[in-house]
């Protein structure tokens, strides 16, 4: 684990550093080690930035998969603000695969997250094509709670004889902050990382297999959102609860261990019987 | 970029870490110069270069140390530091040399430190020393000190947990001033909680205590005070976790749509978004 290596060095520093400050460290970062510049952009979640597309007035997400140059690609109208020559497209089969799998995560949430924004973007690979579904939503509970999820799920689809190989790697960001009277300021928040792969068949026609990998997709989506959703709650709110009352006690130490005497008593002659 | 820039980045990310995960180790030192490599500069300057920051960190961390022969903690923090890299100790009547990197003791020398309220100082180790070790399971440590004015007292506590093969490591600091003068305590209590599985997870709080009279201003008086206060905030703090998780967190997503099923993805065509999310299949309404 003591790799000097500086991409690997990096990983681990950002994954230490506070995770509010991702976006500004990793700035810091690059600028010590530019040559790092696309491998960290691309490894290093970052929360989602909204934007509106002119031609549809709908919001979408930006990430470094719809990003080419300081530009970026709209899912709804197809184009890059601010305009773009030589920029990179989906093929336009791809494109009308990624149109109906915009459609459906919009559907999704909606059912799931009754506001937010989704976006997907599909890139070709020469052996399959690759994904990113994005999810994101903001609350408030007066202006003294807040919180964020923003969704990261990229993936791979790979062609096979019936089947397509799916590999998804699924970010979370999560951030909570609470702050009021009593209690002050209370900050939770960060990120989680889980990878899946699975094979699932795909019809061997266009609209077949285009219906075949969004359900797919869609499903691979859906129960790694269901575990994520899981571990975040057991982590921030079970995890980090139970660490805090391990740094101190409410109870005194002295009455937690005579209680713990008698009880362990009470089961040894219970035993005995 | 300069290398003076780079030493001012690489710094403050040493400000930034979590309790326990800093440059402690001989080898986390090389994970920051594999960064810095461009600039040639050799381990042992490099070291020295971070060492401000080091230092910084630890006096706000209270990060603890033993004293050889001794069983408890020494803290180290900006009250009881006494510049050259040494640092003293109220309780054992010491002082000691302080290495950053390594957090270790060494050339332990008799110290009796001078303050107009060393009376009342002394007086409240014993209180502190109670409470402290009541309620702090992992890593207790704590100190009286005055400050640098001496017109005031500075109550320090601290707790620690490392569990790294867990992947996880937490701190608890307390810090007070009380003012003989007006029998006021007044302080900040600071939980800081680092969990990295597959992840990255923080938790930060900041808690201050407004000037609150303690009437008589004795020492047991003002370490109850603390007690029924540190009691109170945690209690609050964990309710906070609940709250979060009924209230901020579950409006952010559903567990399950509000059909109590999953997404019928082979129909997710015929979905209607609107008023009645999810009953599907509608027909166009008429």
């Amino acid at each position: 684990m003591a790799s000097t290596d500086p991409f690997d060095s990096s990983l681990d520093l950002l994954r230490r550093l506070n995770p509010k400050n991702t976006t500004p460290n990793l700035s810091s970062l690059l600028s010590l080690v530019p040559d790092l510049t696309e491998d960290l952009l691309s490894s290093v979640d970052q929360p989602l930035l909204l934007a509106r597309c002119a031609k549809s007035s709908r919001e979408y997400l930006l990430c470094d998969y719809n990003r080419d140059g300081d530009s970026y690609r709209s899912p709804w109208s197809n184009e890059y603000t601010p305009a773009l020559t030589d920029a990179t497209f989906p093929s336009e089969r791809l494109r009308k695969m990624e149109i109906a799998a915009n459609q459906a995560f919009d559907v999704y949430r909606e059912l799931y997250y009754e506001g937010g924004v989704s976006s997907v973007y599909f890139w070709n690979l020469d052996d399959g094509f690759a994904g990113v579904v994005l999810l994101k939503k903001s609350v408030s509970s007066g202006p003294k709670s807040t919180g964020s999820w923003d969704s990261i799920h990229v993936f791979e689809a790979i062609d096979g004889p019936r089947q397509c190989h799916y590999k998804l790697t699924s970010t979370v960001i999560l951030n909570m902050v609470s702050s009021d009277e009593g209690l002050g300021e209370m900050d939770l928040s960060g990120n989680m990382t889980r990878q899946v792969e699975s094979d699932l068949p795909v019809e061997d026609t266009p609209a077949g297999s285009e219906r075949d990998h969004i359900s797919n997709i869609g499903k691979l989506v859906e129960e790694m959102e269901l575990k994520m959703r899981n571990l975040l709650q057991e982590v921030y709110f079970g995890k980090a609860k139970d660490v805090v009352a391990d740094l101190r006690s409410v109870s005194a130490l002295s009455q937690t261990s005579r209680d713990r005497a008698v009880h362990q008593e009470m089961i040894t002659s219970m035993s005995k019987r | 970029m300069s290398s003076t820039d780079a030493i001012e980045i690489v710094s403050n990310f040493i400000l930034d870490a979590p309790p326990g995960e800093v440059v402690v180790t001989p080898s986390s030192p090389r994970r920051f110069s594999s960064l810095t490599h461009p600039y040639k500069n050799s381990f042992k300057t490099y070291s020295q270069e971070l060492s401000p920051a080091i230092e910084k960190y630890n006096k706000e961390q209270l990060v603890t140390t033993k004293l050889t022969g001794s069983s408890s903690l020494v803290l180290v923090s900006e009250f009881n530091e006494l510049g050259d890299g040494r640092f003293f100790d109220v309780e054992s009547q010491s002082s000691f040399a302080f290495d950053h990197v390594s957090q270790k003791a060494s050339n332990i020398q008799s110290y009796v430190f001078k303050s107009q309220h060393s009376g009342l100082i002394k007086s409240l180790l014993k209180p502190l020393g109670t409470h402290v070790l009541e309620h702090y399971p992992s890593y207790p440590a704590y100190g009286v000190y005055p400050t640098s004015s001496d017109s005031t007292i500075a109550l320090l506590i601290t707790g620690a947990r490392f569990s790294p093969s867990n992947y996880w490591n937490g701190r608890w600091r307390s810090v007070y001033t009380f003012d003989p003068s007006t029998n006021e305590l007044s302080g900040e209590i600071k939980v800081d909680v680092h969990y990295y599985e597959d992840g990255n997870v923080r938790l930060l709080t900041t808690n201050t205590l407004e000037a609150v009279e303690i009437p008589g201003g004795s020492a047991v008086e003002v370490v109850k005070m603390i007690a029924k206060k540190e009691k109170e905030y945690q209690e609050k703090l964990n309710d906070a976790f609940g709250q979060l998780s009924e209230g901020a967190f579950k409006s952010l997503r559903r567990q399950l749509p509000i059909t109590r099923q999953k997404v019928d993805w082979d129909k997710i065509g015929s979905y209607r978004l609107g008023q009645q999310v999810g009953l599907f299949p509608t027909h166009e309404h008429s």
